[in-house]
């Protein structure tokens, strides 16, 4: 027997040539819980959106009718390398995610329509491919000159605030020079973590590795403990790893990390194990602790992030359940993007934290504590 | 003066449920220059994708691979926050294949929305109880504090909650 569809969406994009120099997309984007409709006028010349048009015909909440006026903000965007990435930080954010999928199905039309137009009227569609494989190399260009990273040495010159009485640091940060998604500058990181009496953080850029030299640097320069680290995307979801020299570029499956950490002698804690998960409810899912549990994430990382200031407090919360059903030990980081968000949660050594050697020596023996450092201490500290 | 299209595309994506321990999602394409489907099956609860298949039978310049092998690399991830680019890492960018690459999140997308349908018809008839529900919503999943123009600020859903620090 058949089942029932529980849900249904159908999407239509038609491309007609206005001008010579003009294509109008119609799109509408139709399922069981949205209706929504767009009219996007392109240039020919260098594919850019020229006008935006766009109506609700069915939504979810009272306050969907606000993402029609930032819609514009699409206007001017060139259809080439790197729009999908404009419109969702721009569109699905500040207007709607569906109309940003649909701004993005029109976009895709237009381009497809521009390419069949090209054989038929060469001169203008010739001039516009160039601009845009100028722009697409362009980028291209600058990512083989990416920084490439060597070798890493370890801290070797320990510098700790805390001569007793324990060590307290923010396991997960990011900075802007090594994650594209934060605006945190690493000195104004730093000094704010310094401020608040932080006793070290950990830079966990994503797959990005800091150069030995460059966190020695920083430790002098701020007589701060700052340690390496890194958040590796894996098939199963982002990794914090501690001790592994080895730069990793791209997504790499779960299996092979732990390879490169065992070899290493690296620690790896799943980040964020159920971030997004419990927005539905568990009940939905049908997720047990028990289920959860046995996730196969779990038997391949050494401790698990039970303490992120990025997920809800039920996710932590279901976090720190599993861990505590499977045994394994807890961490707590800010997952700081954001100068204001270092330290919000934390993880706590009895001992002293001079290198990341003793770091990772303390988390394999699960001597870290995670603490919600400064998630409830108000705005000042 | 009549227009006539240049271009025209349709995109459908279903999703169903065979029993109570997997979901099947199904992109079909069907535009001017091509024809495609992308079909996955996905175990609860972890929304972990266990089978996947994409077949092209129409397009102007057949792709190089066969798509079922490509797609297959997408085997074992969950469908969740981050997941593109996973895909992306994962399947390459190679243009033959970027239209089955989206087509496999648009599958990921539609069982996403398969469930915010059952919390969607939650919600209260009324406007105003309607609104309360959703601020009782945002205060609980913080994360959806300026997600999009109905819960940032000038919405009267989020109104008089604090931004997420």
């Amino acid at each position: 027997m058949r089942s029932m569809l529980s849900y249904m969406r159908n999407k239509l994009m038609s491309v007609a040539r206005e001008d010579e120099n003009t294509l109008s997309v119609y799109g509408v984007l139709d399922d069981d819980l949205y209706g929504l409709w767009m009219d996007v006028r392109v240039g020919l010349a260098e594919l850019t959106i020229i006008s935006v048009e766009a109506g609700w015909n069915r939504w979810t909440t009272p306050e969907c009718r606000l993402a029609i006026e930032p819609l514009q903000e699409a206007v001017g965007m060139r259809i080439e390398a790197g729009l999908r990435q404009k419109v969702q930080m721009t569109i699905s954010r500040k207007a709607c995610r569906h109309f940003a999928n649909l701004l993005l199905e029109c976009c895709h039309a237009a381009k497809e329509a521009a390419e069949g137009i090209k054989s038929r009227d060469q001169e203008t569609v010739r001039a516009a491919r160039a601009a845009s494989r100028d722009g697409n190399e362009a980028l291209l260009r600058a990512g083989d000159q990416a920084e490439s990273v060597g070798e890493r040495k370890r801290q070797e010159d320990p510098i700790s605030r805390t001569a007793s009485g324990g060590t307290m640091i923010d396991l997960h940060v990011h900075t802007s020079k090594g994650s594209s998604c934060s605006s945190a500058d690493v000195d104004a990181l730093i000094e704010e973590a310094k401020r608040i009496g932080l006793d070290g953080i950990a830079l966990t850029d994503h797959n990005h590795v800091w150069q030995p030299e460059a966190l020695e640097e920083l430790r002098h320069r701020h007589g701060f403990l700052i340690l390496g680290g890194n958040e590796v995307t894996t098939d199963q979801g982002d990794i914090l790893v501690f001790g592994l020299d080895k730069d990793i570029r791209g997504i790499i499956r779960l299996e092979k990390l732990k390879e490169e950490a065992g070899q290493a002698g690296a620690i790896m804690i799943a980040a964020h194990p159920f971030r997004g998960f419990l927005v539905f409810d568990t009940a939905q899912l049908g997720l047990t602790l028990e289920k959860a549990s046995g996730r196969r994430l779990f038997k391949w990382v050494d401790a698990i992030e039970v303490m992120n200031s990025k997920v809800t407090k039920e996710e932590n919360d279901f976090a720190a359940r599993v861990a505590e059903e499977l045994g394994m030990p807890g961490t707590g980081g800010s997952d700081a993007h954001d100068v204001k968000e270092v330290g919000l949660y934390a993880t706590f050594f009895p001992g002293a934290i001079h290198n990341e050697k003793e770091l990772v020596e303390a988390l394999r023996y699960g001597e870290g504590v995670p603490v919600a450092f400064r998630k409830n201490r108000g705005p000042l500290l | 003066m009549p227009r006539v299209t240049c271009f025209s595309r349709n995109r459908c994506t279903s999703v169903e449920q065979p029993d109570d321990e997997s979901i099947r999602s199904i992109c079909r394409l069907q535009d001017t220059l091509m024809e495609a489907v992308v079909e996955i099956v996905v175990k609860l609860p972890d929304l972990e994708i266990t089978g996947i298949k994409g077949e092209i039978s129409r397009f102007g310049q057949m792709p190089l691979s066969e798509p079922t092998s490509v797609l297959e690399k997408a085997i074992g991830v969950r469908i969740g926050p981050g997941m593109q680019k996973i895909f992306e890492g994962l399947l390459g960018v190679e243009t033959e294949f970027k239209q089955l690459t989206f087509m496999l999140e648009e599958c990921c997308h539609g069982v996403i929305l398969s469930f915010t349908k059952g919390t969607v018809q939650q919600f209260p008839e009324d406007e105003k109880d309607a609104i309360r529900f959703l601020a009782d919503d945002v205060k609980k999943h913080i994360r959806l504090y300026n997600r999009c123009a109905a819960f940032a600020p000038g919405s009267r859903i989020v109104e008089g909650i604090e931004p997420p620090r």
